[in-house]
């Protein structure tokens, strides 16, 4: 085949199989189908089965990477909705935000102290809990790689979907906010999922606390990075 | 003619041009966030873009000067696709494959021990500050009906 034909190949692949996996997990909530696993676990497959050289299969869906940048803009609109709920716990929120942002920040410095992880690995590990957007934005000052910080940034959202109620409950967490806060903390756009799955409330605060995280990882980055580095 | 026949013809019209808004939005999302790279480029400012064009589009519809309804729907469209549009950085995770054969098992124990650790130190913390905020946020409200 010929690489445009790859490449298209490629594009049209990531949009079906983002979209089918989307509309399998509606359907039935297993874990394994949800599309941040099941979608680039399938492109992943087809790209080795086809043999498509990685240079093709950018070709086009490099313009879907394009719109990270857009996306983080729209966070504006969530932000002024639920401004209200700003207003009502500025103190919560920013204690949650300063807490998931520092917990994981250390958690990531002593794991690659502990753990003998390749230096691409480990610097890209610090910006793990923040949502993608920023994390691929404040990982250039680490010395990470955005490739592997997009990976790492997934895998953070798919085990922090999968332990969390069990945390929770083994921890004692009752309060919605508590839920909500430490998701969006933890694991950014899955874990905000998941906070609302459980319900209005949390869905709302996780959001909140991923973006402020997100944020406060991107402009502290330089600083951070300087004194863990 | 039966009578839901109107309808049938009204909701293909409206889908279009509810399609066309979230086109022209996205749009706008681009338009603004290629305005931002500029400044940021011209500036240096140490800030990216996108974060300076969100704080920008918070006080535009603080101050009313852009209305919510024109940025909704494109703006759940881009943050509901969010994944999609970070999927093929993950797909590039073949380059690497042969550092995550050897330290994957290693990689996977280091990100669930960490992110279990932000998840419960987040929850604990919040769980005791939104008691003490809530209970502040009621004392407020009960001085209030006093005064």
């Amino acid at each position: 085949m010929s690489d445009s034909l790859l490449a298209i190949l490629s594009l049209v692949a990531t949009l079906g199989f983002y979209y089918l996996t989307k509309l399998a997990y509606r359907r039935k909530r297993i874990i394994l189908l949800a599309p941040m696993l099941a979608a680039p676990l399938a492109i992943i497959a087809l790209v080795l089965a086809v043999d498509i050289p990685l240079d093709d299969y950018y070709l086009y869906t490099h313009f879907l990477v394009m719109m990270l940048g857009p996306a983080t803009i729209a966070f504006a609109v969530p932000i002024y909705q639920e401004r209200d709920v700003i207003r009502r716990y500025p103190i919560t929120l920013t204690l949650g935000v300063i807490t998931g942002l520092m917990l994981g920040l250390l958690s990531s410095w002593i794991l690659v102290q502990l753990f003998p992880l390749p230096d691409e690995l480990a610097s890209s590990m610090m910006v793990r809990s923040v949502s993608t957007p920023f994390a691929v934005e404040a990982v250039s000052s680490f010395g990470g790689v955005p490739d592997i910080t997009a990976m790492l940034v997934i895998m953070t959202g798919i085990i922090g979907m999968a332990v969390s109620e069990t945390v929770f409950k083994v921890a004692k967490i009752r309060t919605p906010l508590a839920k909500g806060a430490a998701l969006g903390a933890a694991s950014h756009g899955a874990g905000t999922a998941k906070a609302r799955e459980l319900g209005r409330e949390e869905g709302v605060i996780a959001s909140l606390t991923m973006i402020f995280t997100g944020v406060a990882m991107v402009i502290g980055a330089p600083l951070f990075a300087s004194v863990l580095g | 003619m039966p009578p839901h026949t109107p309808l049938n013809h009204r909701i293909p019209m409206a889908r279009t041009r509810s399609l066309f808004s979230v086109v022209l939005q996205i749009t706008a999302f681009c338009g603004l966030f290629w305005l931002c790279n500029l400044l940021v480029e011209l500036e240096h400012l140490p800030v990216p873009a996108g974060v300076i064009g969100m704080v920008l589009l918070v006080v535009l519809l603080l101050t009313r000067l852009v209305p919510e309804k024109a940025v909704r729907s494109g703006s759940n469209f881009l943050l509901g696709e969010l994944l999609l549009f970070f999927i093929p950085p993950v797909v590039s995770i073949l380059k690497y494959w042969s550092m995550l054969r050897d330290d994957g098992w290693m990689l996977i124990g280091a990100l669930i021990i960490g992110t279990v650790v932000v998840l419960t130190g987040t929850a604990w913390v919040v769980d005791r500050i939104f008691t003490l905020e809530k209970r502040m946020n009621e004392r407020r409200m009960l001085d209030t009906v006093h005064v």
